[in-house]
């Protein structure tokens, strides 16, 4: 496959914090429309290695990063590149619900096309922000309460938040670190379902420290450990016959 | 049965010793809240609301409050943006060398003489111009403020969790636009609590009023380029002065700032969880 | 993916931090600037010797304000030695014992009088603290201990050194108190658990991790130093304003911050008598940064540590 058949691809990846290297020599190949699981034990480095993908892990002043990165093509980590760009055609939705307590539920969805001047008209911001609270399967649930603060909502349906506020700027990946480990199962249930159809037109990157959530939503998967690419492939595949004996170890729960 | 056991006679002085020092050490306050009160309510009943509206030579010290608000305004005015921004910069860049040196050099000033203050406007502004004045006074004041709003808010914000910070930027949106709309309204609170609190210390001050405000109360002060009073340069005037009659003003006049004072800084402090000064 | 753009950010910030730094540094130079002559025409002498001649002949002008400089440190020294124990004790009693909502009353208590405005305090201290000090303790001291230097002359009026430490102590005990506070409620809570699991008593316990934040208490105690040693009217309404170079605490005394305040006002008529003061001034701005240095320093070295 040519590389601009991959929505991200990283190239001699390494990431390290201080001396401490957390990502080794990752050669990784995401295909695009497809929902694609990050799994390893925990400390394996998966978070990390999410947050290089738009580039919110140079927020740790700590964090250094070698090798290529590229969404669709371009290296994000090439000279003169403005992390900002990459943010916004990137959207994240994180392991705790987010969504911003100071702003109501309209107002979290539209920030970030406000400050961006992303639309131009107050009618155009409304549209969007319903079509984004409605890919997020949220719409209905809400629809009355827009002005109403995030504290009101139940985890799920925060999470939901989050993922329509990432949505609303149209991105064409989604990353996703552990976006169920805080929510119930009926809103997990929720996600997850929601993941089925939001495949069909983005790229989702889930980081997910549940094999049986890989098994269960995914179509493509790679697994992590301590730094290191073990195995990629089609999750069909690594589920029935793992290449590698520490896959499958992980699989079968000997490693956590 | 009688236990003799000296960890425990030890155990029992040193709960006797330590909430002894306790008591003495919050003990004058409510000495002097009492004292102030006691010694002033009579000046000030006396003479009624001309004490708060008259001048000097009517018995009064509106003059004064006047002064004391014009001050602490135009301080604030001056003061707090810059404050802000430093505040928001040491939040930013708390690991930089500018930034550590920032962080640091807001801490001396902190502590800082305040009587020093005043002497550097004074050779700054009053020499120059000749006369004491409004705008002086609160120069003085707002070097003095700024430093506790620019740490008030660099605290508010540090305290703000970290995954707020990933999903404003992970939005794409720049960092000023991060910070100062995103970020800096979360924690509004905390900050607008500095602020006030501030405010609060400022209004209080002496030391850095006395060679640049100059002192202003036979009549209301209408200009920002001539000399102005203020309740505690009152205060301070009257003390020194050899007269019963002007000591007697001077209790009055302490009640009024302790008033004014307390009935900003309490409610203010009472709605914040944690505060440094 | 575009070219990076200008951070917005820093363009907003950075004049104000630039601003800050210019008042500190220009504050420096100004009082460099105005002490020259003071220097000049008396050298060292004029913070190594006790003489104050104003006249109206320049030549015969002579300054020396070694006495402000003692009382200044003397002041600050008693201050500390009363803030020490009260803030310690009061510290301990708030984390270790007090219930909740006294907890919560005391801290309020003693930031409001952290932040309660100096010239009250000096006002109390005029008409109340100092003739219930020189009654009830300066009289006894000098009937009873007058052999000791310390307590050698009796006091007439009251205002002395030992009045301006003690209103001093009350003042920045909060200051410390806050300080002190925070440190020990930073122990880690496993090293309390240890030394109960242990079977020591309150106090026993308290002892040993009063020994863990030893540092933090200099830090504090040298911090409300730098604070007495800058404190301006509520000690010049106490002190006595008399230029006496004894060890005497119930003597009259003066302190720089006090010199500067009461001098300051006439010192125009004389010829060299205002650049006196600024060279006062760059003494205590100096003393003051050194101090509060150290603190800092001692304050963050030992917070660094402690977080492992």
């Amino acid at each position: 496959m040519k590389s601009l058949e991959y929505a991200i691809e990283t190239r001699r990846l390494n990431i390290s914090y201080g001396d401490d290297r957390v990502i080794k020599d990752v050669d990784m190949k995401i295909p695009k429309k497809t929902v694609f699981a990050l799994m390893g034990p925990s400390g394996c480095g998966k978070s990390t290695m999410l947050r290089a993908f738009n580039r919110i892990l140079e927020l740790n002043k700590d964090a250094k990063v070698s090798g290529e990165i590229r969404l669709f093509g371009e290296n994000i980590y090439g000279p003169g590149v403005d992390p900002t760009e990459v943010r916004k055609e990137t959207g994240m939705v994180f392991q705790y619900p987010n969504p911003f307590p100071h702003l109501t539920v309209f107002e979290n969805v539209a920030i970030g096309l406000r400050l961006n001047k992303l639309v131009k008209s107050r009618d155009e911001l409304e549209d969007r922000v319903h079509w984004a609270l409605e890919k997020a399967a949220l719409l209905e649930e809400v629809r009355d309460r827009l002005k109403n603060y995030p504290s009101e909502l139940s985890g799920g349906q925060k999470q939901r938040l989050v993922i329509a506020r990432a949505l609303a700027m149209k991105p064409k990946i989604l990353l996703m670190d552990e976006p169920t480990a805080n929510i119930d199962p009926i809103g997990t249930r929720k996600i997850e379902e929601l993941l089925f159809e939001l495949k069909r037109e983005y790229t989702i990157v889930l980081v997910t420290h549940s094999p049986a959530q890989a098994a269960r939503v995914s179509n493509h998967v790679g697994f992590l450990y301590l730094g290191e690419l073990i195995e990629v492939g089609k999750t069909g595949k690594i589920f029935e016959s793992p290449g590698s004996e520490l896959t499958e170890k992980y699989l079968t729960g000997e490693l956590i | 049965m009688w236990k003799y056991d000296t960890r425990k006679i030890k155990e029992k002085l040193f709960l006797i010793a330590v909430a002894a020092l306790t008591i003495l050490a919050v003990f004058p306050l409510f000495h002097i809240v009492f004292t102030v009160f006691y010694e002033g309510i009579g000046t000030i009943m006396a003479t009624g609301p001309t004490f708060i509206t008259g001048t000097l030579g009517e018995g009064g010290i509106g003059p004064a409050i006047v002064g004391t608000l014009m001050l602490t305004l135009l301080s604030s005015i001056i003061g707090i943006p810059i404050a802000l921004a430093v505040g928001i910069y040491a939040y930013e860049y708390p690991n930089s060398r500018i930034g550590k040196i920032t962080t640091t050099l807001l801490q001396i000033m902190l502590e800082f003489p305040t009587i020093l203050v005043g002497l550097f406007v004074m050779q700054l502004i009053v020499i120059p111009t000749g006369s004491y004045s409004v705008i002086a006074g609160a120069l003085a004041l707002a070097i003095i403020m700024m430093p506790y709003v620019a740490v008030y808010t660099a605290e508010s914000m540090s305290q703000i969790p970290f995954t707020f910070r990933e999903a404003a930027f992970g939005l794409g949106v720049n960092r000023a636009k991060s910070v100062f709309m995103i970020i800096a309204p979360i924690a509004k609170r905390g900050i607008l609590t500095g602020l006030l609190i501030s405010t609060a210390k400022v209004a209080g001050e002496t030391a850095p009023l006395l060679f640049t405000a100059g002192g202003l109360y036979q009549s209301y002060p209408h200009s920002l380029t001539e000399p102005v009073g203020s309740i505690s340069l009152l205060i301070y005037t009257l003390v020194q002065s050899p007269s019963a009659a002007d000591h007697q003003m001077a209790w009055g006049a302490a009640l009024v700032l302790m008033v004014i004072f307390l009935t900003v800084f309490i409610p203010i402090r009472m709605s914040l969880k944690e505060v440094k000064l | 993916m575009k070219i990076r753009k200008p951070d917005l950010f820093q363009i907003i910030t950075y004049p104000a931090v630039i601003i800050v730094f210019a008042i500190f540094i220009s504050m420096l130079i100004t009082f460099l600037i105005r002490s020259l002559p003071a220097f000049d025409m008396y050298g060292f002498n004029l913070y190594a010797k006790n003489v104050w001649i104003a006249t109206e002949n320049p030549d015969n002008e002579k300054y020396g304000i070694l006495a402000a400089i003692w009382g200044s440190i003397y002041t600050s020294v008693i201050a500390v030695g009363i803030a020490l124990p009260l803030s310690v004790g009061y510290s301990i009693f708030v984390i270790d014992y007090a219930p909740k909502k006294v907890k919560n009353l005391l801290i309020i208590l003693s930031d409001v009088m952290a932040g309660l405005p100096t010239i009250i305090y000096g006002v109390w201290a005029v008409f109340f603290l100092v003739p219930a000090l020189k009654d009830n303790i300066m009289t006894p001291l000098y009937d009873t201990f007058s052999f000791i230097p310390l307590f050698s002359q009796p006091s007439i009026s009251g205002f002395s050194i030992m009045s301006a430490g003690t209103l001093l102590g009350i003042m920045v005990t909060p200051f410390a108190s806050a300080i002190i506070r925070e440190s020990y409620q930073m122990i880690p809570f496993k090293y309390k658990e240890a030394a109960f699991s242990l079977g020591l008593t309150r106090y026993e316990t308290a002892k040993l991790l009063f020994g863990y934040i030893k540092p933090a208490v200099y830090s504090g105690m040298i911090l409300a130093f730098g604070r007495a040693i800058g404190e301006t009217v509520a000690v010049s309404l106490v002190v006595g304003n008399a230029f006496n170079l004894t060890a005497n605490m119930l003597a009259p005394g003066y302190t720089i911050s006090s010199l500067i305040a009461n001098q300051f006002g006439n010192a125009f008529i004389y010829g060299h008598m205002t650049s006196v003061l600024y060279a006062s001034g760059l003494f205590l701005f100096v003393i003051g940064l050194a101090v509060n240095l150290l603190g800092i320093y001692m304050l963050r070295r030992w917070r660094k540590n402690v977080e492992i």
